[in-house]
């Protein structure tokens, strides 16, 4: 709602009995305020909806019907239902069910009554609300072609005539107006849709339908162009000081199209006001007001100052994977815990090392034991005792002098009989089996619970 | 109203201009953006590895000087008395029918809202005496480091805007436990097993565990471990059960 001075002009269309006087070809009128009012369809169809049952006749049954019988029930025991039956004889209508909606003759179920609500209150404001809804929806041209009317060939909406039309006295001039200002193929239309009304109403005093055509609005009391144009098929005739809702919006639907003349035009201002002048002719009534001053969406959405402000739109929602169970997964353990692949490397290769090396243990133990015992029944009855006799010697001596257990060159005095070979071989084996016995007598020591008894320490000999 | 830009002798509308911009622009952002997190994460690999690795040295040296310390007593002569057990583990073992309010109340202190629902806890004073008045529907013992890890791997969810979501990536941890230097699932087992600073704090980000019942069955719930049931503390041997019940 910018200031009045920016008020777009609308032109005033020169109708040929024009005068020559006015230098511009193109008279041109500011657009009142009422037509930038918001249109509200909503309003509309609510008011119409109620304005259109003011003009209602009571309608009802006569109040007497079905009640002209004294009719009484026959009660129960002569086999026949209990309604009401007319009295009397000697007529097909004696003994006949009376009174009750079901019956032939008998009165109906609610009979309508003339005290029906038939006329319908409208707030003032609200019917004005209405009225200058529709006013506005006449001045959109994509509504007005909605709403059928044939206005390809009108120059501008709104259409505003130059004065020279009030004065038009013959109904053949008011159709050259018509032709002139391109509002011919809308009272066209009009004319050529007259027909029988579908349905009972043509028995009822309403036989014929049409379209509707233009609405032709004036300014002037006692203009002759009411007789000019009443005639005309389809065209209707407005002053502007009364405007009738149920013309502006026929059927609760917006966009009539309006043929305005200059002086009504100029006087739209004066009767409805301004968004901020008070109307000169409604006592206290202001234009209302939009919910929305900018109604342009898309505009506002981008706009600067919106998209400044605005994040970018999330294309992939983010959907929560599927657990998976790290310690049987991999790769999933690797996304977790990165260290993992070496500990387990490291693991493995830890495993394995310790496989060997128990192997090694057990294959040394084992192995030299059997070479002795080979060599050993290789010997001679003869050797083989005092192999034997070396044997045991070397281990007891070792035993007794532990100091010199690992003197690599301690000497038993041997018999001739063996070799070299054979006495170093020997004392291998006895250095190795003492060793190993030491160590385990030390572990024995350590994990047993024997500690506890003094005695047995004292026999081991084990201290530090 | 609209000023046209010309554009290759067709006119462009300024809007569509504009829209185009900013759709550059954003896309640059983002991309930037995608950028620096990549390099982010590439980084926290390192430290995350590196922390790992720590880890496994530190557990591996606890318990071989456990060991040690064990065997030098005995050697000496003396006893090594295991230091009192820092963390438990408690599962629940019955039922929510027919309990008393206040046991109720203290299981549900405890988070422990289910059948078979399990959650770590640090020992002290306090959580001893609750634990002492819902023994009869509790079992509960000293975890080992197997227990903890499996636990979390395997069955590890954690509280993020009040809201049970998986751990399937160490972001998830960093986001909630970033700031008391938890980053990653390895900090988050280290910190629960070694009753660390921040222990509540990364043991209430941990959703209650919830355990499939035990394969090979319980013994009998209704009495207590040591007269052949299965409430109460029955201290390293909740490992056993956990492995069954994990």
């Amino acid at each position: 709602m910018s200031a009045a001075a920016a008020r777009p002009l609308v032109t005033v269309q020169s109708l040929e009995s024009d005068m020559a006087t006015d230098g511009a070809a193109a008279n041109s009128v500011p657009l009142p305020d009422v037509m930038r009012a918001a249109i509200r369809p909503d309003i509309v169809t609510f008011v119409h909806g109620q304005i259109s049952k003011n003009a209602r006749q009571p309608y009802a049954v006569s109040n007497r019907a079905g009640h002209q019988t004294s009719a009484e029930s026959w009660g129960t025991g002569r086999a026949v239902s209990r309604i009401p039956r007319v009295a009397g004889g000697g007529t097909h209508r004696a003994g006949q069910g009376a009174f009750g909606n079901m019956c032939r003759g008998g009165r109906m179920f609610a009979p309508t009554k003339i005290w029906r609500r038939w006329h319908r209150q409208v707030n003032v404001t609200q019917k004005r609300h209405a009225v200058v809804s529709a006013i506005a929806a006449s001045a959109v041209p994509s509504l007005v072609l909605a709403r059928g009317h044939k206005i390809e060939e009108v120059p501008e909406l709104p259409l505003v005539v130059s004065d020279a039309a009030e004065a038009v006295e013959k109904t053949s001039a008011a159709l050259k107006v018509l032709k002139q200002i391109g509002a011919h193929p809308d009272a066209e239309k009009a004319k050529d849709s007259q027909a029988i009304r579908a349905g009972k109403g043509k028995a009822r005093n309403r036989r014929y339908v049409s379209r509707k055509g233009p609405l032709v609005v004036y300014g002037n009391e006692g203009a002759k162009l009411v007789k000019a144009f009443r005639n005309i098929p389809g065209v209707e005739i407005a002053h502007v000081s009364r405007l009738n809702l149920l013309k502006l919006a026929p059927g609760g639907h917006l966009g009539r199209f309006v043929i305005w003349t200059k002086y009504a035009f100029e006087k739209l201002d004066s009767i409805y006001g301004t968004f901020d002048k008070v109307s000169e002719k409604k006592n206290g009534y202001v234009l209302p007001r939009a919910k929305m001053i900018n109604a342009d969406l898309a505009r506002i959405i981008n706009s600067d100052e919106v998209q400044s402000v605005v994040k970018p739109i999330k294309k992939e929602v983010k959907k929560a994977p599927l657990k998976k169970n790290p310690l049987k997964n991999l790769n999933v353990m690797l996304k977790l815990n990165p260290y993992a692949k070496a500990a387990k490397r490291m693991a493995l290769l830890a495993e394995a090392q310790r496989v060997k090396a128990k192997q090694d243990k057990l294959d040394k133990k084992r192995k030299p034991i059997t070479k002795i015992i080979t060599y050993f029944c290789c010997l001679s009855m003869h050797l083989r005792f005092w192999v034997y006799l070396y044997f045991i010697g070397s281990l007891l001596l070792v035993s007794q002098s532990r100091a010199s257990l690992m003197q690599p060159g301690w000497k038993l005095p041997c018999p001739v009989y063996l070799s070299h070979s054979v006495i170093c071989l020997l004392q291998e084996e006895a250095s190795a089996i003492n060793s190993a016995s030491k160590s385990w007598y030390k572990t024995m020591i350590s994990d047993s619970d024997y500690t506890e008894f003094e005695n047995f320490t004292k026999w081991l000999g084990a201290s530090q | 109203m609209c000023r046209m830009a010309e554009k290759g002798g067709q006119i462009v509308p300024e809007s569509v201009l504009k829209k185009q911009k900013r759709t550059e622009e954003w896309a640059l952002a983002k991309k930037q953006e995608v950028a620096a997190l990549k390099e982010k994460k590439s980084a926290n690999r390192k430290l995350i590895y590196n922390r790992a690795k720590e880890y496994a040295k530190e557990y591996a040296a606890q318990e071989r000087e456990l060991i040690q310390l064990k065997r030098e007593a005995r050697l000496k002569g003396g006893f090594y008395v295991n230091p009192e057990a820092k963390l438990l583990f408690i599962i629940r073992i019955r039922g929510i029918n027919a309990m008393h309010p206040t046991t109720k109340k203290i299981l549900q202190l405890l988070r422990l809202r289910q059948i078979f629902n399990g959650v770590f806890l640090k020992v002290n004073k306090a959580t001893v005496n609750m634990l002492h008045r819902v023994e009869p529907y509790v079992t509960f013992g000293y975890p080992n480091l197997k227990s903890v890890r499996e636990l979390i791997y395997k069955r590890g969810f954690g509280k993020v805007n009040k809201q049970r979501i998986a751990l399937t990536d160490n972001s998830i941890i960093e986001q909630t436990l970033g700031k008391h230097g938890i980053i990653c699932i390895e900090d988050l087992i280290h910190e629960i097993l070694t009753v660390g600073p921040h222990f509540k704090e990364a043991n209430n980000f941990l959703w209650p565990f919830q355990l499939s019942a035990p394969l090979g069955g319980l013994e009998r719930k209704r009495n207590h471990y040591v007269e052949g049931g299965d409430a109460g503390n029955r201290e390293d041997y909740i490992n056993e059960l956990i492995r069954r019940m994990n």
